[in-house]
């Protein structure tokens, strides 16, 4: 490099990281904030990536899911793909908290970035339990609990399927872990608002969704599932549709920041979850192919405010504009009564 | 992975500390792509970094363009040969699917987006005088390079090169000028058959002319290696192939199970692929083992 260079070097202003832009910065509640909206998927994620991007650009590190004992996870095939997705039957192995804590999380910690610990169970008490263990480890910054675990207490059904059994494993885990909690929802219910809203009044500070659906791929000349047990979660653009409608549910039913995530690759897809309400979120299979797709989005939401003159990425929060039923306003305006107690336009399950 | 043989055991090679280079992301240019016999493709790409991998480590290659969405995940390929001189390394790979179709329809001067080099290098005894390599089918693209880099140092090389047809042969034209015996074999004459590679090969176990075995690509052939090898102390590492995700450990999409309630498999991706194999004792399930 000439000395010409080197000089004018130091006259020119050093242009703003777009990782710590201030107009990124979010607020996941309960002390929670972030340098930017951007974390790994729980599962999708390991500090060897560490190796390949500067982790320390990220809003958050995201745990794969610890449980208290450990874990083989299932047989193989673990991978099966299918048309813009991936199907895994990983099964979450897992070396238990104590291997945890001394050997696992430490190659979190070591980054300036608040570390997010990802807690399972296979009965409400498991995941009290790793609550109990969590709290107070220094750089452990929030919990993140994956209610999408079979409850071996009610014959192997989705925790997360039941509001009950979610309120009850929330309410445990804020019991005895004094800080940021998380509820990651699974999609594979009926009406996933009923289980944010029960999630949010047990005391979760944040809602993450949606975790892989329930899914299936079989070969046909074997006539065998692609994957070592007959169903699989899904991931990847092929479920972001269902799991941005998802999310807008979600983030107009709860009052707690939302975490979106499912199917997002870039800064395009992550500005629809955060139109739809989403106050930060998550990439996890486009991790796989493109391990520097987190830090692509985070530069294309930079450049997506300043080429749209935004302030700020919370302006953009839950700011989808649509017509219900042909009105204009939102459809809690809708619902208002409106002078004579009657709500302005029928009321009707939106489709 | 499919079942690994009956009465082989696998061992995790102990950490190495090391030549290789950490992992990189690279956007690496396609400098040649071209057709070795039918479905069957040589790729070279330029990456100084990955170029300067060791023999047995390999790369995970997203076979499709920037922003194409199908298929998602990266494909892990064996390095077939290093170039460091031009910072360039190569690829030889089968069609099998949508995503080798659609990597082999890619052309020179467009940018492949790699991570690499990955996974544990073979073990290369240093005081090696003769070393077998044993591949089938495109699974010998995970010995050729080690095969290079034994004969640099001096040490006499033998091949068995096993395909179906004897146009799918891989690596015939760079096992000639490293001076190696090569037993080339195809089922189409059915010379393919583990009897009779087994004439080439327990010569030279029993006589001593070699010390280390590397198998690729056949669960027949790691079998018949592992037993002509275990009487005379000879060395059998393997490289094992799985569908992988991430390539670096994190996903662990490509161990092969459990090995008990509470203990997974080793992964391919960061234990492997290159492991050795031993007799596993009386009863063994051949489900692998830890060490």
């Amino acid at each position: 490099m000439s000395e010409r260079s080197v000089a004018s070097q130091e006259v020119v202003p050093q242009a703003p990281s777009p990782y710590s832009d201030p107009r990124l910065a979010v607020d996941l509640g309960r002390g929670l904030r972030l340098q930017n909206p951007v974390m790994p998927a729980s599962g999708c994620f390991g500090p060897e990536m560490g190796a390949l991007v500067d982790l320390n650009q990220l809003g958050a590190l995201v745990t794969k899911t610890i449980f208290y004992h450990p874990r083989a996870g299932n047989p193989s095939p673990r991978l099966a793909e299918t048309p813009a997705g991936m199907l895994n039957s990983v099964g979450i192995p897992s070396r238990g908290i104590d291997y945890f804590l001394a050997h696992i999380l430490p190659a979190y910690t070591r980054y300036r970035v608040p570390t997010i610990v990802s807690i399972g169970g296979l009965s409400i008490q498991e995941y009290w339990d790793l609550a109990a263990r969590l709290d107070g480890v220094p750089g452990v910054a929030a919990l993140e609990v994956n209610i999408s675990c079979p409850n071996l207490e009610a014959g192997g059904l989705e925790i997360g399927a039941n509001p009950r059994h979610v309120a009850a494993v929330v309410e445990g885990v804020v019991q005895r872990f004094d800080g940021p909690v998380i509820a990651k929802l699974t999609p594979n219910v009926t009406r996933i608002a009923d289980i944010a809203r029960a999630a949010e009044e047990a005391g979760a500070t944040a809602i993450s969704a949606v975790n892989t659906l329930v899914a299936m791929a079989i070969d046909v000349r074997s006539r065998r599932p692609r994957t070592g047990t007959p169903t699989a979660g899904i991931s990847g653009p092929a479920i972001k549709p269902i799991a941005l409608r998802m999310v807008w549910e979600v983030a107009r039913t709860v009052r707690v920041p939302v975490i979106g995530m499912g199917g997002i690759s870039n800064a395009e897809d992550a500005l629809e979850f955060i139109l739809a309400g989403a106050t930060a979120i998550a990439i996890g299979t486009a991790n796989f192919p493109r391990p520097t797709a987190m830090h692509e989005t985070i530069r294309g939401l930079r450049d997506f405010l300043d080429a749209e003159g935004i302030g700020h990425i919370r302006e953009l929060v839950g700011a989808l504009r649509y017509e219900p039923f042909g009105a204009v306003g939102t459809l809690d305006a809708a619902r208002e009564p409106d002078g004579d107690g009657q709500p302005r336009t029928p009321p009707r399950a939106p489709r | 992975m499919s079942v690994f043989p009956p009465g082989v055991a696998l061992q995790v090679l102990p950490p190495q500390a090391g030549e290789r280079p950490p992992p990189c992301v690279a956007a690496a240019p396609i400098t040649a792509q071209y057709a070795l016999a039918p479905d069957h493709y040589l790729l070279r790409l330029r990456d100084a970094r990955i170029a300067r991998g060791a023999p047995g480590q390999f790369v995970m290659i997203k076979p499709t363009r920037a922003g194409e969405l199908h298929p998602q995940l990266p494909r892990p390929m064996a390095v077939y040969r290093y170039l460091p001189a031009s910072d360039e390394f190569e690829i030889v790979y089968r069609v099998m699917g949508v995503g080798t179709r659609v990597m082999s329809e890619r052309v020179a001067g467009e940018i492949a987006e790699v991570v690499g080099p990955v996974g544990q290098p073979f073990r290369l005894r240093e005081d090696l005088r003769g070393l077998l390599v044993i591949g089938r089918g495109i699974g010998t693209c995970s010995l050729t390079a080690a095969a290079e880099r034994a004969a640099a140092r001096g040490t006499q090389v033998y091949a068995v090169v096993s395909a179906r047809r004897p146009e799918f042969l891989i690596g015939l034209d760079l096992f000639g000028p490293l001076g190696a015996e090569v037993c080339a074999v195809h089922d189409a004459d059915g010379s393919s058959a583990p009897a009779h590679v087994a004439e080439f090969v327990a010569p030279l176990v029993q006589a001593g002319r070699v010390q280390q075995i590397l198998v690729c690509g056949s669960h027949r052939l790691i079998d018949l290696a592992v037993r002509l090898a275990a009487p005379h102390d000879v060395e059998v590492q393997v490289s094992l192939e799985a569908h992988m995700a991430c390539g670096l450990g994190y996903c662990h999409g490509c161990s092969h199970g459990a090995v008990g309630e509470s203990e997974e498999a080793p992964l391919v991706c960061r234990d492997g692929p290159v492991f050795r194999c031993r007799r596993a004792a009386r009863g063994h399930d051949g489900q692998g083992e830890l060490p």
